[in-house]
């Protein structure tokens, strides 16, 4: 059984439809890359499977549970997480606060354990203050903890919001675009870390359009054009393919 | 060595850590102070110059729990509501009806006032659950609009259905627990600005609590971007409508307090000043900071007072000084505005504005 299923997926805004009876599968470990030219769909894509959108038509299944229109909180907490395009950090809080937040499960996220600063809370918060910050040291980011988010340069933020959804030690992890706005020695870092996330056991899909560096990283590329599915495959063999060509280099 | 390395260790062990707790600890002794001076015999006396300081105080702690309420609400999650007084006259008008024995015009039904005071909050948290559930899952500024208008709609409501609201004479004879308990006036007044105080500290004390907690941690991210934090699997919308409510509840509070203290609720108490002005105290202060917004409130309170000190001396004729006034509170407003835009203890990291 595939871990995400998307099966028939259609989205329209007004007139134009985005996706376009799209059907997509990822099975458990997998390491997948979504490419596309521009208004391809990619990122509505990702917003219709993470929930953010709900899709006019199709099913998206999810560790065998139908998943479809399900809000992206209730995706998050089942194992799915995705990061975003443009990087959205909590600039107003801490780069630790930011890590922290996405900590699971706290009951100390409810009003009466808070009043009543229960054990378990105490217990729950130092073991997510430390895994924070083992991810904030791991992600090179230990000598911008105090710092506010908003004080980051473009690829420091990526990096925090990659150890912001790693909190939440997820199944599926959906990636918009990382490398997007950072330098190539960062790029690389990035995509050795999405690559060891991999290794040990994370299912990723990453959309990029930065070609090398995907077809270097994924073991399997899918190409999008106007909402549907041009291409799916190898690598190489996607990347050689005419229709694909045809499609980045235009008529 | 610190105090209580060298206290013994149960003792030390119990000494407040926080701003929360210190403000438990003072909260309880002002209760504790209250009710003992209304419920013995002893009698103080005030000098009748100070008598002014002590109204405005009471006013002060009474608008305290308004604002901290009100902080809550905007300062923590980010929620605008425009209509923070209809919580507070819901509040105050429950209690009043319930409690009221024979009442001139409107409504009283005479029961206790404690029962009276539990519903108050109940009915105001009620109406902040019902305005939240409408306009929660809107666009932002929906919910200032929204709130706005029922303030509007509720203030007309109680100035119209005589019958019921009292018009604008309002519901008189109301209990006042606190006058009753202590007798002659000064002692009375003494009582009530601790007992209302005290009733502010433990505001303060349980708001610190939540939003030093992860509780607060989650307000706070809903406040900088909702979608990152719904993404991160917090269900925001429960969140933001527990912030909205408790807020509302805190304003009910402040309402049965008033009510309860004053003897008598109309409308006239309830205009749309009280949210301005709770408002600019917050803004001036600086949202988000607990102290920071009792202390804006403070300086716009404190400078009311002053001024009514400088009508006495001013050349000019009252209705002439009030527009003066006004037009002085604007204009720190607006220097508050350009100079700190995160209030005058804010922070604007924390705010995200730039100075």
């Amino acid at each position: 059984m595939s871990l995400l299923d998307v099966n028939g997926l259609v989205k329209e805004f007004g007139g134009l439809r985005a996706i376009d009876e799209l059907s997509v599968s990822v099975e458990r470990g997998e390491l997948v890359g979504v490419m596309g030219p521009n208004g391809a769909g990619k990122s509505t894509f990702f917003n219709c499977v993470s929930g953010v959108i709900t899709p006019d038509g199709g099913r998206v299944t999810f560790d065998g549970d139908d998943v479809t229109g399900d809000p992206p909180e209730e995706l998050a907490r089942a194992g799915m997480v995705r990061t975003f395009q443009n990087t959205r950090e909590l600039e107003t809080m801490t780069v630790r606060d930011n890590v922290r937040l996405a900590g699971p499960d706290q009951p100390g996220e409810r009003t009466l354990p808070a009043l009543a600063r229960t054990d378990s809370m105490q217990t729950h918060e130092r073991e997510v203050r430390e895994r924070a910050d083992h991810l904030i040291e791991a992600f090179e980011l230990d000598h911008l903890a105090d710092e506010y988010s908003s004080n980051l340069s473009g690829g420091q933020r990526k990096l925090l919001e990659l150890a912001r959804v790693l909190m939440l030690d997820p199944d599926l992890l959906l990636l918009d675009e990382p490398f997007a706005g950072v330098n190539p020695t960062l790029t690389k870092e990035i995509a050795e870390r999405i690559r060891g996330l991999n290794d040990e056991g994370m299912t990723v899909v990453v959309i990029e359009h930065e070609l090398e560096t995907l077809t270097e990283l994924v073991d399997r590329l899918v190409v999008l054009q106007q909402g549907s599915l041009l291409v799916e495959g190898e690598p190489e063999a996607v990347l050689s393919d005419e229709r694909v060509i045809d499609a980045y280099l235009g008529e | 060595m610190s105090l209580a390395d060298r206290l013994p260790a149960g003792i030390g062990d119990r000494l407040p850590e926080d701003d929360g707790d210190r403000a438990l600890l003072l909260g309880g002794f002002a209760v504790a102070l209250a009710l003992v001076l209304a419920a013995t015999p002893v009698a103080v006396a005030l000098p009748g110059e100070l008598f002014v300081f002590f109204e405005v105080g009471t006013m002060f702690v009474i608008y305290g729990i308004l604002v901290l309420g009100l902080d809550l609400q905007y300062g923590h999650t980010g929620l605008v509501n425009f209509g923070h007084v209809v919580f507070f006259a819901v509040g105050g008008y429950t209690v009043a009806m319930l409690s009221a024995q024979n009442p001139f015009v409107g409504i009283g039904l005479g029961y206790p006032w404690l029962v009276a005071l539990v519903a108050g909050v109940l009915v105001a948290a009620l109406l902040g659950a019902i305005v939240g559930a409408t306009s929660l899952r809107l666009r932002d500024d929906f919910l200032a609009v929204a709130t706005l208008a029922t303030a509007e709609i509720f203030h007309s409501v109680f100035v119209n259905f005589r019958e019921v609201f009292g018009g604008n004479t309002g519901i008189l004879g109301v209990p006042t627990p606190l006058a009753d308990l202590a007798g002659d006036t000064d002692t009375t007044m003494l009582a009530t600005l601790l007992f209302i105080g005290g009733v502010t500290a433990f505001t303060f004390a349980v708001v610190t609590r939540l939003t030093d907690s992860p509780y607060g941690r989650v307000l706070r991210a809903i406040r900088a971007d909702e979608l990152v934090t719904r993404s991160v699997g917090k269900s925001t919308f429960t969140y933001k409508m527990q912030s909205f409510v408790y807020g509302a509840a805190l304003a009910g509070l402040a309402g049965g307090l008033f009510a309860l203290y004053n003897g008598t609720v109309a409308p006239g108490y309830f205009t749309i000043q009280v949210t301005v002005t709770i408002w600019i105290g917050m803004l001036l202060g600086g949202a988000s900071n607990h102290r920071a917004v009792l202390a804006g409130l403070a300086v716009i309170m404190g400078l009311r007072l002053l001024s009514r000190f400088a009508l006495d001396v001013a050349p000019v004729s009252a209705d002439a000084f009030a527009s003066i006034r006004l037009i002085v509170v604007g204009m720190i407003l607006v220097a508050v505005i350009r100079y700190r835009p995160a209030g005058i203890w804010g922070d604007p990291k924390e705010l995200g504005v730039d100075s």
